[in-house]
């Protein structure tokens, strides 16, 4: 595996001299992992560290291209650890030995099997050229010539070498693989393959002596290798390809690190379920060209669905593809049920639907996964993203029924989604998906369905059809309550320092996913948000976070509102602004008050919201960085990667570094446990170049029952912490995890210690 | 440097599960290796293989309808099925009690049971109607009927783990499936809770749940390789458990085993369809931690019996 740059930083002076052309060691070695510089930049490392670096920067398994496809270069032997990156493919055997009715018999099969399976091709990437030692270098040229015709790369196996040759020959201009390598005959067949430019396969009684011919092979100077795991028996294959794999990935025996070939054709013996088994087999350990006799749709089904979950991002959120999907028996005139992609929403739903037994077309939305809620306060699940999935499902067209059932919890949509498509009617379902049988069975639904007049084939809606637009209530004036009292005491914002060394909380609690803040946004109702604000604020919350929902229709006057509102209320506490509607940002900045420190931007990151840095730089705030793209960074070395993309942008639009808070990303331990140490290495990292860092922290106890929740988010401030931690949204009411701060707080020496340090 | 073989054998095992009684009895788990690695040290039992039987005649197949031909009960099915060469051990399952569809009441379940265990030799898993409530008083039942039978109960789940525990495990000793949906921390904690019931570890199998081949398939794949890793390379005893798998409720339920050929003539017959189906499903299910997978049709069987042997 490639190096990470934090090895690689280990390895650097660490004197942050700059002679190199970067402000620290940190950045210079995270441009060398990710390839951008080469080690050479530095003139200070010494010579170990040099040649330990080249040592280690060879990766563990080489990676080789065939033709389009890509093999090996693997670093792992689980896919939960990291992603798998090279899909075992497919070949299917030819042999001189066969007459030439069944040789011709074998190619016309082989493009038989070919079709698509969630935007992937699936059909036989490879073909198989075996040369019998009872046959003439002529024949086999001659086979192999034909076999050309089919336009895939060959894998061409023979252990003689002027056949071999001959094969060579007759396969010019096609992409091959020279499988023929022996340990009588390796140097020889090497440079015949080295000729060809091809990989050579390598093959041998034993896993001993395979070990030793690559040896041999490589100290003369071929490193394109693939190894052939033989065909004595399935024990002594399945023994092979998992003992190269392993001792490659995980004892660092690089001689094993190249890919495998796995002929099952040869050790099914010609009992097709067997070798259907041993396809499958070898597709999870560890085939990386599997050989079969014939790929029929029976043991293709199985197999691509097989091969397409296993190669998969461990991390990818549970997703199934947005559509419409017919439950029930349901037809163009069932109504509609409209929810996201997030997998668990969807078993959930439309296992509820089944047991309705009425027909019902449930349409799935690209929402990246997310749940209802998340996804349509990170506004991936809107009125547009709706009326996206409409326009290019053309839902219209397909379905003739007009009822729109949406998620209870979404009523706010209601209208957003009414404007865009007028010709539907629009009806808010309920709010959890175990009512929906009953809402369905009865027929709830009819009660507030509304009859379009349909448009005519071609035509646009009659004017007079159009609803009229949702109407935006006008933000109201901005009330003060003076002093505000929970149980008789006063609530006062006691000011904060923006130089202080303590720790910030940012309060977690205005936050549009709760449903009485939801609706206290959609009314400009002020108790609700006036009460949980005087919550955090008595609990000695640092900042406020204040998210808006969305609020496509009235963001900046919805997010001047609520600024206003806090900020008069309670001594103008500093705020984080948290919505995706960049312009209610914008317009919240515009009357914020600075008194207790610089408003917060909640949220960029590396992806598609990497412009809220830009925003954040043209109004002097601070933002919050998270360290990923699309998904879950796969490792600290693309955390890290992020962190400086971004910081790079902040610094080079005039920003202080003290002003991008980056945000590692908190995981769920139920889930990702195993990459929870990860997270804490990327704050220390951050902390190493003196930069500041937040986030979420309580997502690490997501799902975790309630009583067990605050002592785990405890646990892992305090790590986080000693990581360098120097903020973290959290929700100040947890009165465990507040104390755990302030004494953190104490040993980190950033406030003087008094007996009574907790209730200050 | 000459290769050397490590061999991956841990200080720890999976608990060895018996089921069933005499001379037919089966032993599940046992081993200190990964599971098929039996070239890094003898696995102490192979993996087996169960056969699912249910009471519903209804079957997925022509094959299917032939090799049942003639057979008009669950116990007849069931003779049927254990005389088949390789199968280790018959589940029967009760699809038709389900409340929500025929609802066969529970006394004729219990009678069809003892028909079963009458007919049959070998030893039998008992499968519910996954409706949890059912299933608790069903395999409380059941349990009591065939005392001394040594079945296991597949399975319990959060919902209803308190009655099962207590009405098949601690009263008439009969063996506990531990059933979770691929989340490995569930799996886990449904362990540590009929354990604290007072059912010893040796006595619970798990269920961590199952998929067809393409249909979210991955995340089978990495809960069974995460539990046997916390089982062996952690010496984690609350997933030392054997894992029992059903396959072919899952593969004989999906389209690509099921649809006709007429409607995708390329598709070529359904029957070879759904056997290859079932058997990539075991296959790769044994090759990442499955101790038993229970099936369906008697080529798949015959099928997965010679892999497994082939790979001891
Ligand atoms: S990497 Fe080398 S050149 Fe760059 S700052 Fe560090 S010591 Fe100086």
């Amino acid at each position: 595996m490639a190096l990470k740059g934090l090895d690689i930083f280990k390895l650097t002076p660490k004197t942050n001299c700059k002679d190199c052309g970067n402000p620290t060691c940190m950045a210079f070695a995270m441009k060398v992992a990710s390839g951008a510089l080469p080690i050479e930049k530095c003139p200070h490392m010494s010579a170990e560290a040099l040649s330990t670096l080249s040592e280690a920067t060879a990766p563990p398994m080489k990676s080789y291209k065939v033709g389009e496809h890509a093999l090996g270069g693997e670093t792992v032997l689980s896919r939960h650890e990291k992603t798998l990156v090279s899909k075992t493919l497919y070949a299917v055997q030819v042999c001189d030995c066969m007459d030439e009715a069944k040789q011709d018999e074998v190619l016309k099969n082989i493009p038989a099997v070919d079709y698509e399976r969630i935007g992937e091709r699936m059909y036989v990437e490879m073909v198989y050229v075996n040369h019998s030692p009872a046959k003439s270098a002529a024949d086999y040229a001659g086979l192999v010539g034909k076999a050309k015709a089919l336009g895939r790369p060959m894998v061409l196996s023979c252990t003689d070498v002027e056949a071999m040759k001959a094969g060579v020959e007759a396969a010019a201009g096609c992409d091959i693989i020279v499988n023929g390598a022996t340990p009588d005959n390796y140097a020889d067949m090497s440079a015949v393959a080295a000729g060809a430019k091809a990989l050579l396969g390598v093959r041998a009684d034993s896993i001993e002596q395979l070990h030793e011919v690559v040896e041999k092979l490589e100290a003369a100077g071929n490193k394109n290798l693939i190894l052939d795991v033989g065909d004595a028996s399935i024990k002594d294959a399945y023994a092979n390809a998992v003992q190269i794999r392993r001792a490659a990935l995980k004892d660092g025996d690089r001689t094993f690190g190249y890919p495998s070939i796995v002929n099952v054709d040869n050790l099914a013996k010609g009992d097709a379920h067997l070798e259907a088994a041993l396809l499958s087999l070898f597709t999870c350990k560890y085939g990386s060209i599997v050989v079969c006799s014939e790929m029929t749709y029976a043991k293709a089904l199985p197999l691509y669905g097989l091969r397409q979950n296993i190669f998969t991002d461990p991390q990818k959120p549970m997703k199934v593809e947005p559509g419409i999907y017919p439950i029930n028996g349901a037809d163009e005139n069932s109504p509609c049920c409209l929810t996201v992609d997030f997998a668990l929403t969807y078993f959930l739903v439309s296992g509820e639907l089944e047991r309705s037994k009425v027909p019902v077309n449930l349409l799935i939305t690209d929402a990246s996964g997310m749940s209802v809620l998340t996804a349509w306060a990170a506004g991936k699940f809107s009125s547009s993203s709706i009326k996206k999935f409409f326009d290019e499902f053309d839902v219209a067209n397909k379905i003739k029924s007009r009822a729109l059932i949406i998620p209870g919890k979404v009523a706010v949509m209601k209208g957003e989604i009414q404007d865009k498509l007028p010709d539907w009617s629009v009806i808010v379902g309920t709010s959890e998906a175990v009512q929906l049988v009953k809402y369905l069975r009865d027929e709830e639904w009819k009660k507030s369905y509304v009859e379009k007049a349909a448009p005519a084939a071609g035509e646009t809606a009659p004017a007079e059809a159009a609803p009229a637009p949702k109407k935006v209530i006008p933000a109201p004036p901005i009330v003060v309550t003076g002093p505000y009292k929970i149980d008789g005491k006063e609530v006062t914002y006691k000011g904060h320092d923006p130089a202080s060394r303590q720790f910030v909380t940012i309060g977690e609690r205005i936050h549009c996913i709760s449903p009485a803040i939801r609706k206290a946004m959609d009314s400009y109702d002020e108790a609700p948000i006036l009460k949980r604000a005087a919550e955090q604020i008595a609990a000695g919350a640092t900042y406020l976070d204040v998210n808006i929902g969305p609020a496509e229709s009235n963001g900046p006057e919805l997010m001047q509102w609520a600024v206003q509102l806090l900020q008069q209320n309670f001594n103008n506490v500093p705020l984080a602004l948290d919505t995706a509607n960049q312009k209610a940002i914008e317009a919240g900045i515009k009357v914020y008050n600075r008194t207790n420190g610089k408003p917060i931007v909640n949220s960029a990151d590396a992806g598609s919201r990497i412009s809220n840095i830009d925003l954040a730089a043209a109004n002097d705030a601070i933002v919050i960085a998270l360290c990923s793209a699309d998904g879950i960074a796969k490792d600290n070395e693309e955390r890290m990667m992020h962190c400086h993309n971004m910081l790079e942008r902040g610094l080079h639009l005039g920003m202080e570094s003290d002003d991008l808070w980056f945000d590692p990303l908190f995981l769920v331990i139920k889930g990702m446990q195993d990459k929870q140490m990860d997270v804490l290495s990327a704050i220390r990292a951050f902390s190493e170049e003196g930069l500041k860092s937040t986030g979420g922290l309580s997502n690490n106890s997501n799902g975790m029952p309630k009583h067990i929740r605050p002592i785990m988010d405890a646990a892992m401030v305090g790590m986080a912490m000693t990581m360098g931690l120097t903020s973290a949204i959290v929700n100040p009411c947890d009165q465990r995890l507040m104390e755990t701060i302030k004494s953190c707080d104490i040993i980190k020496n950033n406030n003087l210690y008094a007996d009574s340090y907790l209730e200050i | 440097m000459p290769f050397a073989k490590k061999p991956q054998v841990f200080s720890a095992k999976i608990n060895e599960l018996t089921l069933g009684a005499g001379d037919k009895a089966v032993t599940l788990g046992g081993q200190n290796v990964f599971n098929l690695y039996a070239f890094d040290a003898p696995m102490a039992n192979s993996p087996k293989i169960g056969i699912d039987v249910s009471d519903d005649p209804e079957q997925p197949s022509e094959g299917l309808r032939e090799f049942y031909a003639g057979c008009d009960t669950l116990a007849q099915r069931a003779q049927k099925a254990a005389a088949l060469e390789h199968v280790d051990f018959v589940c029967i399952r009760f699809d038709l009690a389900d409340p929500n569809g025929a609802n066969k009441s529970i006394e004729d379940c219990v009678a069809d049971a003892k028909a079963v265990a009458e007919a049959v030799d070998k030893p039998i898993v008992v499968a519910g109607c996954k409706n949890a409530e059912k299933d608790a008083d069903l395999f409380a039942k059941v349990s009591e009927a065939l005392q001394g039978k040594n079945i296991l109960v597949l399975s319990a789940k959060e919902e209803n783990y308190k009655g099962i525990a207590a009405g098949a495990g601690l009263a008439y000793g009969q063996k506990v499936g531990a059933e979770s949906a691929v989340d490995i921390n569930l799996a886990k904690q449904l362990n540590v809770l009929i354990t604290q019931m007072g059912v010893g570890g040796q006595n619970i199998a798990m269920n961590i749940g199952s998929a067809a081949a393409g249909y979210g398939f991955e995340y089978v794949v990495s809960t069974l390789e995460r539990v046997k890793a916390a089982a062996l390379s952690q010496n984690d005893n609350t997933l030392q458990m054997p894992i029992i798998t059903p396959v072919g409720v899952e593969t004989w339920g999906v389209k690509e085993s099921t649809a006709p050929e007429s409607e995708n003539p390329g598709w070529g017959s359904a029957e070879e369809r759904g056997i290859d189906m079932e058997v990539e499903t075991a296959a790769a299910c044994l090759a990442y931690g499955s101790d038993a997978v229970i099936l369906k049709h008697p080529a798949s069987i015959e099928t997965v019996a010679r892999l497994t042997a082939a790979l001891m």
